[in-house]
């Protein structure tokens, strides 16, 4: 239950030449994360491959713009031995991708100018379509006559406010504002003197001219059919480009590939950063593993590595608990559970892992709000049949329907209908204070354990005064526990007790002292910190137990949706009676279903996690073969 | 931010941070400091390093981590237009980066000394500088740009560039749209926090309006129409027609006599750009002190302290960078504080 408790820090002593076969087998087994701080410094000074390292990002700087130009390159082969990429490789592969880059870069400048002349042409068509119902010789204005300077052109459309404002300012006004989108086409006017400000102006706002062919007035149609033209001889460049693109790559597509494959073998040995120091020809490697692999490792290496290495192991000391990686589960029944606990935090290495815990609850409290064996059946057959789409969320589904028949059973309710199956245990709406007081109850235990493991999450970690007198600590649940005991007794017509108000004042008063001597702010922050921290541990228990009182206020909600339900149809005649059952249960199990797993939820997160779960530890990350993180 | 408890839990976080901002004092004792006790007093010294220029890296960066951590802590009880509005402000550094991108490009730097002159951000902020730092020119980096959510800032900047490949209409658009994108998101803010915070992004807006359209105008000689385009919009003493009667005399000397009653050292601006903008960023930190303190705007306070908080850390790097390089004192104390300087 204890995440990551099994993960050790190894140092891998071994020859330098050996350093990248070892880096490729451990990324292989995907169990091993390096450790980039610098404890063998002092004895291997040198960090090795910095030149490799950078060649290699230069190498991928070619492939990734290459990608950009030729889409998705041929993939690498999964089966494959993977070859190491010697220096020397690496050499002549940087060259050649920078070659083969020398030879696309103009298709991609090409394509990226086409891209342009398509875009002014479609100005120019939507320009003139604009203009083609206005009574104005549009060739003769473009430019300007005598002392009016016209301009007809596009620019962004975020800067039209702008540019409004300050041609204003410099005796120049726009007239017309068409289009729509990112570029608006417009219409400027203003005088010759100030023309040659206004062109510094345009050209700071990003304007487009647009020149009007002196076909536009007098013959139209000639001027569509050039257009047309026009555009069929960019669309026949464009497909030369990549015509001459796909050539290229056919020539060259499988030398691409084994370029790619080389790279991404070499990736692990890249990625170990500072994790790997030499001195001569002497190399160590050091980082974390969990125990239960060390054995694969070590057999892994002894039959990969040709000269001889020292693979030595030890627990992680008291003095990087907080730098530990810690596995995260993602197989199983579990995995949804986990996803969801990692949606909130990773654990903190020795930490209490809340997913069990998180997944029985989380199944309990849903069927508890949702009881019902028919919706819950329901629900389990559309985990199993959305099972493709859902991966591994038909657990969750699988386990929460479950959960819902269970209850459903307990409440003796069967599609809303309550008097097809005798109640196990109660049927919500015949007692609703109990349910309630159930509820109440639950929400009591929760906290309490959820405090539980707080205490000793903190403590395990060396947080004594956070165990002690922190949310959730020990005084904390005792102050909570002695409330609790004097409300009780003041509900059942008693009393508040002496011995509950003596707690209470006690525990309060240290909370207090706490509070005020583990601040080190100025007097006034310091007594507004000592009242805020303390009104929020006794406020956070008190909301935290009335928030699971929603448990039991969701099961009644669920037989009273049902009622609503089954009122309605009775309204209808026979065909009407059973569209308004189906479509009725249908809203019920997609809407309250959906609303009471956000609530399950909710209570997960907030009065669980945020009560025990520190959540900022270090997921494992191994290393890996390819590409899988950036420099 | 409406709940209580927010409001107190910023407040509360601010009242513990404001402690690390250091006074003038407390930088003059680490100006007058050997390199060995300001290494210990900035922790520079449990930074390693192959040598000091890296262990300079690891410094920034630590020092930047630190501000980020800060923010990321003051973003927890942030949600919606308030948390947006943050997450902007801390992707200004992404925008110098891109700035820096740019201008290695055009002076042809090798990639390794650009790389060298970038912050590095978390994730949630972060570029691939690798892709960016990975092309031929600055055309090609704008349209590798263009590709992730800096897309509509890369558009702007690509056709302008294109238009007039000239570096500095590029250093105004990105600024344009990253300020432009700033006050977009203020006012999508309610109530008091829209105003309060409207009134420090106009302040810095000010100060970069009356700085950089000085420089455009009387330095680079730019037309006055061009000038104005190129100003920020948002400004809370100068707004254009303001700019315009400033900008439309001849010399800078007379450009200061039009300055506005709002803007602030009116009457007694320097004469020198450098120093104007010294006296504009002073302002602006007394400005954005009491803000801190006294706002009625939890988030207004909040960004108070980043922008001072920022500026402390950059302080803090200045003097360890200079004592690490044996720099002449004069030459700390003029980049520190030039107006002082100039008094003395």
């Amino acid at each position: 239950m204890r995440a990551g408790i099994d993960m050790r820090h190894i140092t891998l002593t071994l020859m330098r030449d050996d350093l990248p076969r070892a880096s490729l087998v451990l990324a292989e087994l995907e169990a091993f994360a390096p450790d980039e701080r610098p404890l063998l410094e002092s004895e291997l000074p040198e960090i090795p491959g910095t030149a490799f390292r950078a060649r290699m990002r230069r190498a991928w700087g070619h492939l990734d713009r290459l990608a950009s130009v030729l889409g998705e390159l041929p993939d690498t082969a999964p089966d494959k031995p993977r070859a190491l990429l010697s220096r020397e490789q690496l050499i002549e592969i940087d060259r050649w991708l920078a070659e083969a880059w020398q030879h696309c870069s103009p298709c991609e400048d090409g394509l990226h100018r086409l891209e342009d002349e398509f875009r002014d042409l479609r100005h120019l068509e939507q320009s003139l379509n604009d203009f083609a119902d206005l009574d104005v010789d549009l060739s003769r204005l473009q430019g300007g006559k005598g002392l009016l300077d016209i301009r007809i052109g596009s620019i962004p459309a975020d800067n039209l406010d702008r540019l409004s404002e300050v041609l204003a300012l410099s005796q120049h006004l726009i007239l017309n504002v068409s289009g729509e989108g990112e570029a608006l086409r417009i219409v400027i006017a203003g005088t010759q003197q100030t023309a040659e400000i206004l062109d510094r102006v345009l050209l700071a706002a990003a304007y487009q001219a647009l020149t009007i062919p002196e076909s536009f007035d007098d013959n139209p149609d000639a001027l569509r059919a050039e257009l047309q033209t026009r555009r069929s001889d960019l669309e026949q460049q464009c497909a030369q480009w990549r015509s001459r693109m796909a050539g290229w790559l056919k020539l060259n597509g499988e030398q691409l590939r084994q370029a790619k494959q080389l790279l991404e073998a070499a990736e692990p040995y890249v990625h170990l950063h500072g994790a790997a120091r030499s001195r001569g020809s002497l190399a160590a490697l050091q980082g974390w593993i969990p125990g239960s692999r060390l054995d694969a490792v070590e057999s892994a290496l002894q039959k990969n590595l040709s000269q001889p290495f020292l693979l030595q192991s030890r627990s992680p000391r008291s003095d990087e608990m907080h730098l530990v990686p810690v596995p995260v589960k993602t197989r199983g029944i579990l995995k949804p559970f986990s996803l969801l606990v990692q949606q909130y935090g990773v654990p903190r290495f020795g930490e209490f892992d809340p997913t069990i815990l998180f997944a029985v609850t989380f199944a309990g409290m849903f069927g508890m709000m949702f009881g019902d064996v028919g919706h819950g059946a329901v629900i389990v057959i559309t985990g199993i049949l959305l099972r493709r789409r859902l991966h591994s969320f038909t657990y969750l589904f699988a386990l929460a329907g479950a959960s819902a028949m269970l209850f459903g059973w307990l409440y003796g309710s069967v599609f809303g209908v309550e008097h097809w199956l005798h109640p196990l245990w109660i049927a919500p709406m015949s007692d609703p204070i109990y349910m309630l007081t159930v509820a109440l109850g639950w929400g009591v235990a929760f906290l309490t354990l959820g405090s539980a493991i707080a205490i000793v999450n903190r403590l395990l970690s060396g947080d004594q005064a956070g165990a002690f007198f922190g949310p959730g600590g020990v005084l904390p649940l005792i102050l909570y526990f002695a409330l609790l005991g004097g409300l009780v007794n003041l509900a059942q017509g008693n009393d508040f007790p002496i011995v509950a108000t003596a707690v209470i004042a006690i525990t309060l008063t240290i909370l207090i002292a706490h509070q005020w001597h583990s601040s080190d702010a100025p007097y006034g922050e310091r007594i507004m910190i000592t009242i805020i921290e303390t009104y929020e541990i006794i406020n956070g228990y008190a909301t935290s137990s009335l928030s699971f009182l929603r448990v039991a206020a969701f099961s009644l909600n669920h037989v009273a949706l049902s009622l609503a339900v089954f009122t309605l149809a009775d309204t209808m005649d026979t065909v009407g009676h059973w569209i308004v059952i189906v479509l009725g249960n249908l809203f019920v199990i997609v809407l309250e279903g959906f609303i009471v797993a956000i609530q399950t939820l909710r209570l997960e997160y907030y009065e669980g996690f945020s009560r025990y779960f520190y959540g900022d530890g270090k997921p494992f990350k191994p290393l890996r073969v390819g590409r899988t993180q950036t420099y | 931010m409406r709940r209580f408890t927010d409001q107190a839990y910023v407040r509360t976080r601010l009242a513990i941070m404001g402690t690390k901002l250091l006074s003038r004092e407390e930088f003059a004792k680490l100006v007058a400091m050997s390199l060995d006790e300001l290494s210990a007093a900035s922790r520079f010294d449990t930074i390693s390093g192959e040598s000091n220029a890296a262990r300079l890296i690891t410094f920034e960066r630590t020092l930047m981590q630190t501000w980020l951590d800060e923010l990321s802590a003051l973003l927890r009880p942030l949600k919606g237009s308030a948390r947006r509005l943050l997450t902007h402000w801390a992707s200004r550094y992404e925008v110098l980066n891109i700035k820096a991108l740019v201008r290695g490009k055009i002076g042809q730097l090798p990639n390794e000394e650009i790389e060298k002159t970038l912050f590095r951000l978390p994730g949630f902020l972060s570029l691939n500088h690798d892709q960016l730092l990975n092309t031929d020119n600055v055309v090609e980096l704008l349209r590798q740009l263009q590709k992730t959510p800096y897309q509509r800032l890369a558009t702007q900047a690509l056709r302008r560039y294109e238009e007039r490949p000239d570096p500095f209409l590029l250093d105004a658009t990105l600024d344009q749209q990253f300020y432009g994108e700033l006050i977009d998101r203020a006012h999508h803010l309610s109530g008091t926090d829209r105003a309060e915070i409207l009134a420090l992004i106009g302040r810095i807006v000010d100060g970069h309006n009356l700085v950089w359209s000085l420089r455009y105008r009387y330095n680079y000689g730019l037309q006055a129409s061009e000038v104005l385009y190129l100003a920020i919009d948002g400004g809370r003493a100068l707004d254009r027609s303001r700019l315009q009667e400033m900008l439309h005399a001849d010399t800078l000397a007379e450009a200061l006599g039009h300055l506005p009653d709002g803007v602030p050292g009116h009457g007694e601006m320097p004469r020198q750009i450098p120093l104007i903008e010294a006296t504009m960023r002073n302002e602006l930190f007394a400005y954005a002190t009491r803000a801190m303190r006294h706002s009625p705007s939890a988030l207004t306070s909040v960004l108070s302290y980043l922008v001072l908080r920022y500026s402390g850390i950059n302080q803090l790097y200045t003097i360890v960078h200079a004592r690490v390089y044996g720099l002449s004192d004069e030459l700390l104390h003029e980049a520190l504080d030039p107006l002082h300087e100039e008094a003395a």
